[in-house]
């Protein structure tokens, strides 16, 4: 009996541990106490631009202050004035000589060439969300510094697009 | 005292530890953070440390006596 029973239990054990089925975010993260831990769970199936339905309009407006304080604090203040000033920051690319990243809040990445320079891609942005939703200032400080210090990392996942739109996975 | 910034839908949340005080909770905290760091990793996350007045991308190992760490989330195209 027991034979049959612990192999259960063990599968039962794992299912609850989340380790064989995906959990939707919202309902996940309600388990990990006061800190939520997005890249546990997934979050395809939430409507674009939105955090959950359990979401309220008071949380969305606190999120987005909070992101304001965590872009600021990510970017340093130099670049936070410099994005207040000019609306977007540009990065230099490392990889293709000629080539900028210009980074608007909550858009595509617009890549800019220099006169005589050729771009890898063969439209002009490059839609990046991030795998959970965030505050679009949040993930725009992120997308930064993966465009200075992982190029490589968004060259691969970067997908070419013939015009600007606001992301789906921030809001 | 260190601290983790938590980037999630909440704007982010903070996870903090005392590196210079040495007693079972101060410890225990120290453990929680660097095991949140590690999961955040192994998800596919980066993690980002401050140096100097701004945040870069950092592969380094945990160390307690960091000032800030962030968890930066994966990226996808499209």
């Amino acid at each position: 009996m027991l034979a049959i029973t612990e192999p259960l239990r063990a599968l039962w054990r794992r299912v609850t541990a989340w380790d064989l089925l995906p959990t939707p975010g919202p309902e996940g993260s309600l388990r990990d106490g006061p800190v939520e831990r997005p890249w546990r769970y997934y979050w395809d199936h939430l409507p674009k631009r939105t955090a959950g339905a359990d979401f309220s309009a008071r949380d969305y407006q606190q999120a987005r202050q909070r992101a304001e304080e965590v872009a600021r604090t990510t970017l340093g203040d130099d670049l936070w004035q410099q994005l207040m000033m000019d609306g977007h920051l540009d990065v230099p690319s490392h990889r293709y000589a000629g080539v900028t990243y210009r980074l608007r809040v909550g858009h595509r990445i617009e890549v800019v060439c220099a006169a005589g320079a050729r771009s890898p891609w063969p439209y002009a942005y490059l839609c990046i969300n991030p795998t959970y939703p965030l505050p679009e200032l949040e993930f725009f400080a992120q997308l930064y510094l993966y465009a200075r210090d992982r190029e490589d990392t968004l060259v691969r996942v970067a997908a070419p697009q013939p015009w600007d739109q606001r992301l789906g996975r921030t809001f | 005292m260190g601290r983790i910034i938590v980037a999630n839908r909440r704007g982010h949340q903070l996870v903090e530890w005392d590196a210079d005080t040495d007693t079972e909770e101060a410890r225990e905290g120290i453990v929680e953070a660097e095991r949140i760091l590690r999961e955040a990793r192994d998800k596919g996350c980066a993690v980002s440390r401050k140096v100097g007045s701004q945040h870069v991308l950092d592969d380094g190992a945990f160390d307690p006596y960091a000032e800030e760490y962030q968890i930066i989330a994966p990226i996808a195209g499209g």
